[in-house]
């Protein structure tokens, strides 16, 4: 995905977008109609002319006054909806691309924090319409505007302002651009240092205070702190300069145009309130201007986030994940499976090297293998080759079919897989189990909790409607473990692979879980294979293959 | 959100230094735009008055400098803010971290140790705005309103009766539209929450979706969920920014009222053009400070909320302080325990009780660790090994004693006490440094023979680690680990060695070794303590401690 789509699919349509344009635009006008109307009117007054001729003037200020807050609130409602609008076809375009290279195209490590990162990004987007496009057309046509009324009252007086305004605008964007850009580069680095010596000592900290480790370490922390703040302080310079530009130039206007303007008084219908008009109204359009360089700050956010959502999300498909060719038109087998591999290797996204070499065995209805190996040994990688998450070398086939000729979506009817870390959606007990088989009643559902060994646990919660917390905070590893097999079993894959799920678990439970989790997934003639690097009683598996 | 959290001052001295300085940079500010009014007012009025340029230059030439002057104060004033900002949340990330070392591990188990990282890095961030953007601007208000406000009445009290009256109208329609805001998003908070973390959570699942073959289903539910979510926010939208627009309705009203007043006055005459244009200018910068604190306020709201955990933690930490517990590192430890030769001497536990909130997970609990022994310590999860553990560290208040060779352990001091936990963690570096932790004058050849005595004999001393581990399988981390305790018990001679679940990652063949070296540590006078549920642990150790799961009491 590029970054020009993302931008692209950000951006509202011309019917939704218009409005709020429009009522920023009336609203910026007020603002400066308003200002400008006094000053004529308290201008022209002092030449104590009938009230008569100034009652125009009393109403238009009154209701500049009325119109600027009013349109503007409009304008603000209008804008976020037309905003919101594009939401639902970023996320799901964002979304869609995701699906094919989900999850091994997406990178191995921290994907939960890559993934939180890019739906952040992808809320992100909104401001692009809001705080970018917006604001810039809005001061510009402002711009215009007053330009053009100054230029009439006094042609002199409208070419300062035109001068002074493109000044602001060329100040606004370069000065910002140069130096918030570096000082942003230059933090970030700085930033992440300390940040990961931070989350580092604290993951650290019983060690590090049971060994008396904790002093330095802490010296070494508040030593990368001071490098940070130095920056920090060294860019200080840096920040408000544009908004101090944008109030030094209003002000140099003023001078200007007042300079200009005061020999022409008296001449060609050039009067007095004229002059006040002149001079004044700079200092309200320069106000609505200061949103173009908070429009640059927002353009270089929003433009970074799109840019980690085109780097995360591919163009096309990596070699290493499979895709259904026009072979995969095989349905589903049904009935018992056999399952056999013959010298399958496999890699992931972007590595260099085979994460798992030559690996040979077969697995038939009732089987319990045991897949032993030390971490890099490719034992995820091994399990995300049985369900397609990933493609091999070497012969994999199910039922006497390479699997490449089945899609990789009947496939996984028949591999299942419980995850290292199971994902819980936030949401209740039945919610994370219906989704498994969407038909299921309460009873089966309850049957399956049971088999599980969750029955007590669950009725302690309220039964079915408990929620399982966000990412499943509320639920400990071990019976994360239990809910993801639940689940396995309601979707009754006839195969089903097992991936560590001792990895998040005390020590002095881990043991009972692996004896649970066999006998309850056993039976139904499914076949089980368990990756474990820890040691498992020989009684409860039929094979044992090593990596 | 109170304006200024006076925690902030209270813990962050050099806040107190940056408002000071703003505040005298806003009385500059202030001072510039009243002395601009009142010179543009002046040049214009006798423009009209009919003086030629040439008469107006002095003027102009000094309205040109107190430009320069506005520019430059409200530079230095966002300069001031940004400098202020840097300092503060270095010196609270500082204090911070002194006070999550001061609570101790104990305390952090307890709480989430991602979630303080977060607070304490980008959270603190969030006060980049309240820092730069709103306190300046609150400071502003409360130097540049009164005074332009007096400046105002000074001139022509009618209009300063005017915007006196609008002025307090602002806070408190703002506060009257925040508690309607306030009342419809606690009506919706669940369903917008739910709405909101919606799209993370299929997209957080999507492996897990695609297991089920349910992925391609979720765009519908995406687009539905995306569109509630907007209407509903909509819903709040429409309340909360009605406080913007009672902010700008008040502000421009009350200038509107201003011109039309002082116009009527200009046309009777009861006026000179001199104070109606100089209180025209001064009207909108009365409300201008105030307009944007009413704009920052969400964002520093946010920064406030993010400070607010941070000052939770320092209050625990100070209060921890003033209560005496064992959770309280004591920096000056005690001498070391002297070489010993007694074989039934060592580690006497006296009366120990561990209580969390209402929980007791231990409780009176007489123990003997004597030296020369093996001693396992067993019992079901939730009996309190761990809590048993972390009361000998001292990284939990407990009651009860711990006497070593007859002498009293006071609290903090870990010298003569060697310990391997549960969860082998990794220091960036090399092994060397791991195994040699703490000590500042490292001995390879010890480190060395600490590994092959775990039997991590196939482990490099020059190997590089990473902080997730990476460099080593799981069961090395393991020996690794228990390396570093045996390294330290020899090095200190430390009389008491504790090993938690050291052989949950090896298998039968590493794990007798592992037993072996527990007898090597005991055979050199310590008193060896092993954590574990395995079989053949139990079985080896001389004596075997059980733990029970304590009766809760009622609250």
């Amino acid at each position: 995905m590029k970054r020009s789509d993302v931008i692209r699919l950000a951006q509202p349509r011309p019917r939704r977008f218009l409005p709020g344009v429009f009522f920023g635009l009336l609203s910026a006008l007020c603002a400066v109609g308003l200002l400008a109307t006094a000053a004529y009117l308290i201008t022209r007054a002092a030449e104590q002319p009938p009230i008569l001729y100034l009652s125009a003037a009393m109403v238009a200020v009154r209701a500049f006054a009325l119109g600027r807050a009013t349109f503007r609130y409009v304008e603000r409602l209008v804008s976020h909806d037309a905003a919101f609008a594009t939401m639902p076809e970023l996320r799901v375009g964002v979304y869609e691309r995701l699906i094919p290279v989900s999850p091994d195209g997406l990178g191995r490590s921290r994907r939960g924090d890559l993934l939180t990162r890019l739906v952040a990004d992808v809320d992100e987007q909104q401001n692009i319409p809001l705080r970018v496009v917006q604001p810039v057309v809005v001061s510009a046509l402002t711009a215009v505007a007053s330009v053009v009324v100054v230029w009439v009252l006094l042609p002199a007086a409208g070419v300062i302002l035109l001068v002074g305004l493109a000044v602001a605008f060329a100040l606004g964007t370069a000065v910002n651009a140069w130096i918030a850009g570096r000082a942003e580069r230059e933090l970030a680095g700085l930033r992440g240092d300390y940040q990961a010596g931070l989350a580092d000592y604290l993951s650290q900290l019983d060690v590090l205070v049971a060994y008396g480790a904790a002093e330095g370490r802490l010296a070494e922390l508040a030593a990368a702190d001071r490098r940070l703040t130095r920056a920090q302080l060294s860019r200080a310079a840096g920040s408000g300069i544009t908004s101090a530009l944008v109030v030094l130039l209003a002000g140099a206007v003023t001078v200007l145009t007042l300079v200009a303007g005061i020999p022409q008084l008296g001449s060609g219908g050039f009067e007095g309130p004229a002059l006040a008009v002149v001079a004044l109204v700079p200092l309200a359009v320069f106000e609505v201007f200061g949103m173009v360089p908070l429009a640059w700050s927002a353009w270089r956010q929003a433009s970074a986030s799109a840019e980690r959502i085109a780097s995360v999300v591919p163009d096309t498909v990596p070699a290493e994940i499979p895709v259904d060719g026009p072979t995969a038109v095989r349905p589903a087998p049904t009935g018992p499976v056999v399952l056999r591999l013959r010298g399958v290797s496999a890699r992931w996204p972007g590595a260099t090297a085979d994460a798992l070499h030559d690996v040979s065995f077969e697995v038939r209805a009732g089987d319990r293998i045991l897949v032993r190996g030390t971490s890099g040994a490719g034992k995820t990688t091994l399990a995300h080759v049985l369900v397609r998450f990933l493609e091999h070398r070497g012969s994999y086939e199910l039922n006497g079919f390479a699997v490449s000729e089945y899609p990789v979506d009947a496939v996984r009817q028949v591999v299942g897989l419980c995850e290292q870390r199971p994902y819980l959606f936030d949401d209740d007990i039945r919610q994370n189990l219906l989704f498994a088989r969407d038909t299921a009643s309460d009873e089966e559902l309850l049957a399956v909790l049971r088999r599980v060994g969750l029955e007590a646990w669950v009725e302690e919660r309220g039964g079915l409607t408990a929620r399982v917390g966000e990412r499943g905070a509320l639920v400990s590893g071990g019976q994360a473990q239990r809910i993801a097999l639940a689940r396995a079993i309601l979707a009754g894959f006839p195969v089903l692979v097992l991936d560590e799920p001792t990895a998040n678990v005390d020590p002095d439970r881990a043991d009972a879980l692996v004896e649970d989790l066999l006998a309850a997934a056993a039976g139904d003639e499914r076949a089980v294979v368990l990756i474990s690097h820890t040691p498992v009683p020989q009684r409860l598996v039929t094979a044992t293959l090593d990596l | 959100m109170r304006p200024v959290d006076p925690r902030l001052l209270r813990y962050a001295a050099a806040a107190r230094a940056f408002f000071v300085s703003g505040g005298l940079l806003a009385l500059v500010q202030t001072a510039a735009v009243i002395g601009f009014s009142f010179l543009v007012t002046q040049v214009i009025v006798r423009a009209i008055a009919g003086e030629p340029l040439d008469a107006l230059a002095p003027t102009l030439l000094l309205l040109a400098g107190v430009v320069a002057v506005r520019f430059l104060a409200g530079w230095l004033a966002d300069v001031n803010a940004s400098r202020g900002s840097a300092i503060v949340k270095s010196e609270l990330r500082g204090r911070v971290l002194t006070a999550v070392t001061q609570l101790g591990p104990g305390w952090l188990t307890s709480r989430n140790a991602t979630a303080v990282g977060v607070t304490t890095g980008p959270g603190l961030d969030a006060l980049d705005t309240y820092f730069a953007k709103y306190l300046p601007q609150l400071v502003l208000t409360a130097i540049a309103t009164p005074l332009i406000v007096v400046v105002i009445w000074w001139q022509d009290w009618i209009s300063g009766l005017i915007v006196t009256l609008t002025l307090p109208l602002i806070p408190v329609f703002m506060v009257l539209i925040g508690w309607a805001t306030q009342a419809v998003q606690t009506r919706q908070w669940e369903k917008l929450s739910r709405l909101s973390t919606a799209f993370l959570d299929v997209v957080g699942g999507l492996s897990t979706l695609t297991i089920y073959g349910r992925q391609h289903r979720q765009a519908a539910r995406i687009r539905a969920v995306t569109d509630d979510y907007r209407s509903e926010t909509m819903r709040v939208l429409r309340i909360s920014f009605l406080s913007g627009f009672a902010l700008e309705l008040a502000a421009s009203l009350s200038v509107a009222l201003v011109a039309v007043s002082i116009g009527v006055r200009l046309i009777e005459g009861g006026l000179g053009l001199t104070v109606g244009l100089f209180v025209l200018l001064l009207a909108p910068e009365a409300f201008l400070p105030l307009r944007n604190v009413g704009a920052q306020f969400h964002a520093a709201a946010d920064g406030v909320a993010a400070s607010s955990e941070v000052f939770d933690i320092l209050d625990a930490a100070s209060a921890a302080s003033t209560e005496p517990t064992a959770a309280t590192p004591d920096a000056a430890s005690a001498a070391p325990a002297g070489p010993l030769v007694s074989a039934a001497s060592g580690l006497a536990v006296r009366g120990l009780g561990v209580r969390y909130g209402d929980t007791v997970v231990i409780d009176g609990l007489d123990a003997q660790l004597r030296r020369g022994a093996v001693t396992a310590l067993a019992g079901e999860s939730g009996s309190g090994k761990s809590s048993f553990v972390a009361a000998m560290l001292g990284f939990v208040p407990h009651s009860g004693e711990l006497v070593l060779d007859g002498r009293s352990l006071s609290s903090g001091d870990r010298d003569w006490l060697a310990w391997s936990g549960q969860r082998a963690v990794m220091i960036p570096g090399t092994v060397s440094r791991n195994v040699t932790l703490g000590d500042e004058a490292p001995d390879e050849t010890a480190a060395r023979a600490a590994l092959d005595l775990v039997g991590g004999g196939d482990i490099r001393l020059d190997t590089l680690i990473d902080s997730s581990g990476d460099g080593l399988s799981g069961g090395q981390a393991q020996r690794v680990a228990s390396a570093r305790a045996v390294y330290r018990a020899r090095r200190l001679d430390c009389a008491v060695v504790v090993f938690d679940e050291p052989s949950s990652a090896l298998d039968a063949a590493t794990e007798r070794d592992l037993i072996g070296s527990l007898r090597v540590l005991a055979g050199e006078d310590r008193a060896v303590l092993v954590v574990s549920h395995r079989r053949a642990v139990l079985d080896a150790a001389d004596e075997v401690i059980r733990l029970r799961v304590a009766e809760e009491v009622g609250p």
